[in-house]
């Protein structure tokens, strides 16, 4: 009786081809590259850094491609390679030396009911002022305060459009956590535009 | 209608997370409290003008252009498809006195031409895996410098650190018995770069720190041991039969030089 040989990457391709859609490395990771550039510029905050990790991330995931499950999420695999070289790059341990998310976590852990104050129905608020005036320079300057932590959620939830769960394998982190921190991202950059607002409104007083 | 929507439900609700079960009664707490539908709709245009504004870095296109070439590139090896011929076999009966050295020519211009594209294409593949080696053994040294942790392995003595790897790499290496001057072993830690196991082994040259990162060869000696400047850290190393070594510190680029040479030379002593 001949043995069949068992071989998991052929047949993790073979399922791979079976499913019908993109079933290559290229064709999944190619299409990602500008989401994934744009993503380490944000977090890595120099073009330099931003290249060396989206290169080091694409090599990563090519080399262990044959670890993707068929079927599963393939950007949420790749953001989660960006992520976790992110973590222990230069710029990475940097972000984390100068903020400690979990401190913050700690002194925010309780949550308001309400995010505005009863009776508040402000037809004029920092975000539809900020539609209204196009003023893209000070949502940048808003999200560049941002946090590592709260920035990465926020671009992967708002800008790469990515679900709650997607998001908290990225992040290895529960949904309630990942929740949290969205909440707090925004509540941070609503403040920060509140602020440079009422800066504008003084300078041209 | 005492109490408003948390600012957690509002953004489920404007991310599309809300659970069904919650839809029905957030969209009925909307319909009866005007700040909150006011607090969802800021929230929304907030999200509009992020998922905008995010948008703000280009792929560099050699970038783009470079890691496309990488991804095709373990195709390098299937052999082209052979094209069929037979439609020209007239005119190689008209020049049959001259086919055999121009069927020549083609083959050594066609196979230069395909040698050629090849040793780019391995070449530029090469380069970028040298790079991302560099940016790997940097952030692993950072990391390491950062860490409050102590080594895996605290000892100045080879007789102690060599040993510690036994049963923990598929492969063994020589420390050598006498240093340059001012350097001394602290340490090793096991590591991992690209998914192999290593042996990150930690010296002091005065008070700069270095690492010395051992890595089995995987296949044969195709590109330099990388020599290289990455982020105020200097990188130099070189490769035997079997072994990859590679060193970094922000020590000066001649003195760890000598301590590079040291661990070279007791590879081959031994």
């Amino acid at each position: 009786m001949a043995l069949l040989r068992w071989d998991v990457t052929k047949t993790k391709r073979a399922l791979r081809e079976s499913v019908g859609g993109p079933s290559t490395f290229e064709d999944l990771a190619l299409p990602l590259l500008p989401a994934l550039y744009n993503v380490a510029s944000w977090l890595s905050r120099n073009a330099t850094d931003a290249e060396d990790l989206v290169q080091e991330t694409f090599l990563k995931a090519l080399r262990g491609f044959d670890s993707f499950e068929p079927g599963s999420n393939f950007k949420a695999w790749i953001f989660r390679i960006l992520r976790n070289t992110y973590l222990t790059s230069r710029s990475g341990l940097q972000a984390q030396r100068t903020v400690s998310l979990d401190e913050q976590l700690e002194e925010q852990r309780d949550f308001g009911p309400a995010i505005y104050p009863e009776a508040a129905i402000d037809r004029s608020t920092p975000e539809i002022s900020l539609i209204l005036s196009a003023d893209r320079a000070a949502l940048h300057d808003a999200m560049e305060k941002l946090p590592a932590p709260l920035l990465e959620v926020i671009l992967m939830c708002d800008v790469e459009e990515m679900k709650y769960k997607d998001i908290a394998s990225v992040l290895d982190l529960p949904i309630g956590t990942v929740m949290s921190r969205i909440a707090r991202a925004r509540a941070a950059l609503r403040n920060s535009l509140e602020a440079a607002m009422a800066f504008n409104r003084e300078s041209r007083a | 209608m005492t109490t408003h929507l948390s600012a957690t439900v509002l953004n489920a609700l404007i991310d599309g997370e809300l659970p069904l079960e919650q839809f029905a009664a957030t969209k009925e707490h909307l319909d009866q409290c005007p700040s909150c539908t006011s607090s969802a709709l800021s929230q929304a245009l907030l999200k509009t003008a992020t998922a905008k504004a995010g948008q703000r870095y280009t792929l560099p296109p050699q970038l783009q252009e470079r890691l496309r070439r990488v991804a095709s590139s373990p195709d390098l090896d299937q052999a082209p498809v052979a094209r069929n011929n037979v439609a020209q076999t007239w005119s190689i009966r008209r020049i049959a006195p001259l086919a055999l050295p121009i069927a020549a020519i083609l083959l050594v211009l066609a196979s230069a031409s395909l040698l050629i594209e090849r040793y780019a294409k391995n070449s530029e593949r090469a380069s970028v895996e040298r790079a991302a080696l560099v940016t790997e053994i940097s952030d692993l040294h950072i990391a390491t410098l950062a860490s409050d942790q102590p080594p895996e392995v605290i000892s100045s003595d080879r007789h102690t650190v060599k040993p510690w790897f036994q049963g923990k790499l598929p492969f063994s290496f020589n420390l050598p018995e006498n240093l340059p001057a001012d350097t001394r072993l602290d340490g090793a830690n096991l590591t991992y770069l690209h998914n192999h196991a290593v042996a990150q082994l930690l010296y002091s040259i005065g008070r700069h720190r270095v690492s010395v990162f051992i890595q089995e060869r995987s296949a044969p000696a195709t590109q330099n041991p990388p020599q290289a400047e990455h982020s105020g850290f200097h990188v130099t190393g070189f490769g035997t039969g079997d072994l990859e070594v590679t060193a970094i510190s922000d020590v000066d680029p001649s003195r760890l030089s000598g301590l590079v040479r040291a661990i070279e030379e007791a590879q081959t002593k031994h």
